[in-house]
């Protein structure tokens, strides 16, 4: 498998206020405050703004086209001024195109405020939540929303934890090996196409399709359920992905690991992901080789190395000269079963 | 590679009938087919793939062909786009 460059990923543009708040209203417990005006306008970033400083004049660098919180110190500055002063102060915020303003921290918008966003038609969201929470919330949404993705041809399976991504050509065999260790107790997170979301540097969370959830097509068979046919704990939802095995055809041109001391990795959008090719030859359980390493992997995780231990353990009977090779047990004790 | 936009013409959109022809029609070349949707790529041999885009009537396709019979595979399977899947 190639590198996967992270200008391979998509991302999305924008979201309307309006998405934002079908999808934010109860998780963040978001109130509309205005006329349901101006939601047809679009976040364009992750990033939040307080907008403390513009409200009070200073509006060079103001960051106008992000998400506008107005906590306890807006708040308290507004009230203290007088109805001019506030409109004089309102209006330097509401005439730049803002995509929507939240008070946070069950604050009660002026009069003045709701006028003047209905006729700048720019939305004012209210909440009980304090601003730090929110804006966490928020942001962690945001981003959520904004995250680069890329869609993958393969299958996703939890095993024993271990987010596996089955790669190949098709008609190599994934679904086949999916459902092999979906009936031996694991759990199918997409079969087909994987929608990878980066987050942060060094996570890739991988998922179905909302259409396809847990739908699986075996050659021969036709469409499957995984979910109906083995019940809720044979699926899951979304899963991290820690390995990619690429299945193929035996090829004696390509070099296989051998001792699993050198780790190979692919980068798929700048991130590093432990890389497996495994070949496909008669007498080999694809499913049971699949389980082991990421029982190796999860020992490796913990602490554990075996191709480390037997490299250290060789090393030491090179040292001590005199050795020769020795059975496991110098003593039967009689014990000849 | 070579690749082409389609455009769905048929009402009744990529239902099921049309995708499971697609990708027999897609199986018998040996070049790789994907068909890219709103940035979306998905590998246009499998009928879930196909199925996922959900690509209802007046929706807009890229049809990316790569392989040694690309041209062919390319002819073949947009003309089979431009006959509304034969629903026309």
């Amino acid at each position: 498998m190639k590198d996967v460059d992270i200008d391979a990923f998509v991302k999305k543009e924008d979201i309307t206020v309006e998405y934002f708040f079908e999808k934010a209203k109860e998780k963040f417990n978001i109130k509309l405050l205005t006329n349901a005006l101006g939601m047809e306008r679009k976040i364009i970033e992750q990033n939040l703004h307080r907008p403390g400083l513009a409200l009070a004049g200073f509006v060079d660098l103001f960051s106008y086209k992000r998400v506008q919180i107005c906590g306890n110190t807006e708040y308290k500055y507004l009230s203290q001024l007088s109805h001019e002063q506030r409109i004089n102060s309102l209006e330097k915020l509401f005439k730049f195109e803002l995509p929507c303003i939240i008070l946070t921290d069950s604050n009660k918008p002026t009069s003045e405020m709701i006028e003047l966003a209905e006729k700048f038609g720019i939305p004012v969201f209210g909440t009980d939540y304090p601003t730090t929470k929110l804006t966490y919330l928020v942001s962690d949404f945001l981003d959520d929303q904004f995250a680069p993705t890329y869609s993958i041809h393969g299958s996703f399976v939890d095993v024993y934890g271990v987010g596996m991504l089955f790669t190949g050509s098709s008609g190599i065999g994934k679904s086949e090996v999916a459902l092999d260790l979906v009936e031996r107790g694991h759990r199918l997170v997409a079969d087909d196409v994987v929608i990878l979301t980066k987050k942060g540097e060094r996570i890739l969370m991988g998922s179905g399709t909302n259409l396809v959830k847990h739908f699986m097509e075996i050659r021969g068979i036709g469409i499957l359920d995984i979910r109906s046919m083995f019940g809720v704990r044979a699926i899951r939802y979304q899963k991290r992905l820690e390995i990619i095995i690429e299945l193929e055809h035996w090829n004696k041109e390509h070099e296989y690991t051998r001792t699993g001391l050198e780790n190979k990795t692919v980068k798929v959008g700048d991130v590093e992901i432990p890389y497996v090719r495994l070949p496909i030859l008669p007498g080999k359980n694809i499913t049971v080789v699949s389980e082991v390493l990421a029982l190796n992997y999860l020992l490796k995780h913990y602490g554990f190395d075996a191709a480390k231990v037997l490299k250290k353990n060789l090393a030491t009977k090179l040292k001590d000269q005199s050795s020769h090779i020795d059975r496991v047990i110098d003593d039967f004790e009689h014990d000849f079963e | 590679m070579i690749e082409k936009k389609v455009k769905i013409i048929n009402d009744a959109g990529l239902h099921t009938r049309p995708a499971a022809t697609i990708v027999k029609l897609a199986a018998k070349f040996n070049s790789d087919f994907f068909i890219i949707r709103d940035g979306l790529s998905i590998n246009g041999k499998s009928i879930i793939g196909v199925m996922t885009l959900a690509a209802e009537k007046g929706s807009e396709l890229l049809l990316q062909f790569d392989g040694s019979d690309e041209e062919e595979a390319m002819e073949t399977i947009v003309d089979y786009f431009e006959r509304g899947f034969d629903e026309m």
